[in-house]
């Protein structure tokens, strides 16, 4: 407060003894409106600029005191045509600052540079928009929950101007009809929730007249710390934005405790300087709109669109009082087509620039734009101040990752974004960039390269053969049904599988027969215990027919197996098999015979235990071979 | 510039991204299963490799955008 005092009186002290630089020109009318209503202030100059000079000119020079510059978010200044009510085209006048060496220090000179130079005696019309944030100081600077918030605001009475200026009003809006109190000047007039100063005549350049009012205001002072919006294009379809807020109130501090049973019975009385919900204004077909902080989905909020726009109305988790912070994201899909044009041969880009959310002052404001992989001559094109720069960002199915051009700005109000509100003209900003639609297949094919390597890999496996021993039956039979199944002769198809049936025919005789042969080898050890020779005899008899039987069935299977080219392989061993248990089967008989005998004569020579002995010995062997030979055969 | 200027939108319309990811990824799974019944059934010498690659170069490219229309229709616009 002190310092703006001292700042103020400065300024009246050096406008009193410079003498302006371009006296040329003069201002013959001169509307300063002040928007209050929000936490941004809006000031708005309608000018009529004449020339009383005789040479022509060519920019326009607007001053403001340092304190307000160091606050000024946006200043468009258009030009209009025409008089009165009949308003012809609007020109957009490029503004920079220009800060003439004869300057007082505490005002910042902004020079409009007029399309065409004004002549002697000509007039211009002009209009000036001029935004300013943090430009409020709450007073008191701490309140509780109960008490309403006041706001101070300071300017001057007489717009300081480096020119004369004939006539000149000032009108101050206000958010409500209250006001605490205000700086009362001669033709100062208060109504509703206006107060007028002026007209003023004859005022010479850079006049100050210092006006302070004391306001309160219970609007939201939302305003952004830090905002990250990342813009997101796929030419598949979709621009996706992700919006990440850092939000905090902005107003006076709250102090002493917070109730939440006050808040909620009487919000109105206590909790009127809190805001409990923002609104984000969305464009049209705004689509897949989410609302969530680090916690999860926050399910507060509620949307309500038409053809023109959706309306987000999204509720923090607490109601936010002045100094509270709260983080959050909220993320949409919009349709392509609205937001992506192709002129010549390259592409842009034309979204808004700052945050939907309405009236919230962003105090940094990072756009990322992720193009598509392969975007190239990238270039951004914006008509504030800006830092840029480029990355990489990795997405889904990225190989090089995606070119990301990154602006960052500070203090940005709704003003700046796509279109400005009163002041038309251009788009604000656009993204110009070079893609060819080769590159949008390059996702599809990376996933069809995916699915035919799996095909690949199966092929290779299907291919490759991973047999360790090769001359396994097993290996040799498997390698026999793939030449049965390759030449797909049903013929020989079924034969494979009748000589199969018959080796499995086969194997069951041969188990059989040497069951058969256990059978003698028990009734010999029976023999030995009790001596009974005729009971011996009976199972000696038996054992013959049967065998006899059985050998009868194995001879024709024998034959088939010997007929068939298909069971070539497996014959010699099928052969051999047969042979041994043949063997086996003499010998077994053999032994019996010689035992049997050996007992009726009630005497054991020598030279027959010898005999016995080596038939034993045989009947082992062999017995090993047979076993052998039938477990080959099982393999198969 | 802003007059000369067209609207650039999607090669294919938005709304046919769920009819169409059903549609190929159908007829990519039904090719995937004739290359697997053909695997199956067929021996090692008997195979033949082209009659084997044609079939899965066709099955993964209607694998391949099937399940590219089925991540953009979820949502996940690559």
């Amino acid at each position: 407060m002190s310092r703006f005092r001292s700042d103020l009186l400065l300024l009246l002290v050096l406008a009193l003894h410079s003498a302006p630089a371009l006296s040329d020109l003069i201002i013959s009318k001169l509307d300063r409106r002040i928007d209050l209503t929000s936490q941004s202030v809006r000031m708005t100059l309608t000018l009529k600029v004449e020339n009383t000079g005789p040479d022509p000119v060519s920019e326009v020079s607007f001053t403001f005191p340092e304190h307000q510059a160091n606050n000024l978010a946006l200043l468009v200044a258009v030009s209009t045509q025409g008089k009165g009510k009949t308003r012809g085209s609007v020109t957009n006048l490029p503004i920079k600052v220009k800060q003439p060496n004869d300057s007082p220090p505490s005002l910042i000179w902004y020079a409009a540079s007029l399309p065409k130079d004004l002549g002697k005696g000509e007039i211009l019309n002009m209009d000036v928009l001029a935004v300013f944030t943090h430009s409020l100081r709450p007073f008191p600077e701490k309140i509780t929950q109960a008490e309403p918030q006041l706001f101070l605001f300071q300017d001057s009475a007489h717009f300081t101007s480096p020119y004369n200026v004939k006539v000149q009003s000032l009108t101050v809006k206000l958010p409500s009809e209250n006001v605490e109190s205000y700086t009362k000047l001669e033709n100062s007039k208060f109504s509703g929730s206006e107060i007028k100063y002026g007209p003023f005549e004859n005022l010479p350049a850079l006049s100050y007249l210092p006006v302070i009012i004391h306001f309160p205001s219970n609007k939201p002072f939302a305003i952004a710390k830090e905002l990250v919006r990342e813009i997101e294009i796929s030419h598949w379809g979709n621009v996706q934005i992700t919006e990440h807020y850092n939000l905090i109130h902005g107003g006076a501090q709250s102090t002493g405790e917070f109730s939440r049973l006050d808040f909620q019975a009487r919000q109105h009385m206590r909790g009127a300087s809190a805001f409990r919900n923002l609104m984000a204004m969305l464009p049209p077909r705004a689509h897949s709109i989410y609302y969530r902080d680090a916690i999860g989905n926050i399910s507060t909020s509620n949307i309500h669109s038409d053809s023109s726009k959706t309306l987000l109305d999204i509720e923090p988790r607490y109601p936010m009082f002045g100094g509270w912070k709260t983080s959050f994201t909220i993320g949409y899909g919009l349709p392509l087509q609205d937001y992506l044009f192709q002129s010549g041969g390259s592409r842009f880009l034309n979204i808004t620039f700052g945050s939907p959310m309405i009236d919230v002052i962003v105090e940094n404001l990072t756009l990322k734009v992720v193009l598509p992989e392969g975007s190239k001559d990238i270039s951004v094109s914006v008509p504030f101040a800006v830092k840029q720069s480029q990355e990489t960002k990795f997405s889904h199915l990225d190989i090089a990752g995606r070119p990301t051009v990154i602006v960052e700005k500070v203090n940005v109000v709704s003003e700046h974004n796509q279109y400005f509100q009163v002041f038309l003209l251009q788009p604000c900003w656009i993204v110009h960039y070079k893609f060819s639609n080769i590159s949008l297949l390059t996702e599809p094919l990376m996933l069809i390269f995916w699915f035919f390597s799996l095909f690949v890999a199966c092929i290779i496996y299907m291919h490759a053969d991973f047999t360790i021993s090769k001359s396994s039956a097993s290996y040799l039979a498997k390698l026999q049904w793939d030449e049965a199944c390759e030449t797909l002769d049903l013929v020989t198809f079924l034969l494979f599988l009748e000589v199969l049936g018959t080796i499995q025919q086969l194997q069951d005789i041969i188990n059989r027969c040497l069951l058969i042969h256990d059978k003698l080898e028990a009734s010999l050890r029976e023999l030995s215990r009790t001596g009974d020779v005729q009971a011996c005899k009976a199972v000696r008899k038996s054992a013959d027919s049967l065998l006899k039987d059985l050998s009868k069935d194995l001879k024709p299977l024998l034959a088939l197996l010997q007929s068939s080219p298909q069971a070539a392989h497996i014959l010699p061993k099928v052969e051999d098999l047969f042979v041994k248990e043949r063997d086996l089967q003499e010998k077994i008989m053999l032994k019996h015979a010689t035992v049997v005998d050996s007992y009726e004569k009630k005497s054991m020579g020598r030279d027959t235990e010898n005999r016995l002995a080596s038939i034993q010995q045989k009947i082992s062997a062999l017995k090993q071979e047979v076993d052998d030979l039938l477990e080959f055969v099982e393999d198969i | 510039m802003a007059q000369s200027a067209k609207p650039i939108s999607s090669p294919v319309p938005v709304d046919w991204y769920p009819s169409l990811a059903v549609l190929m990824l159908a007829v990519g799974l039904v090719i995937t299963a004739s290359f697997f019944i053909y695997e199956a059934t067929s021996s090692r010498k008997s195979r033949s490799l082209v009659k084997e690659l044609v079939t899965g170069v066709m099955a993964s490219v209607f694998l391949g955008f099937g399940s590219l229309f089925l991540l953009l229709a979820s949502g996940v616009y690559v």
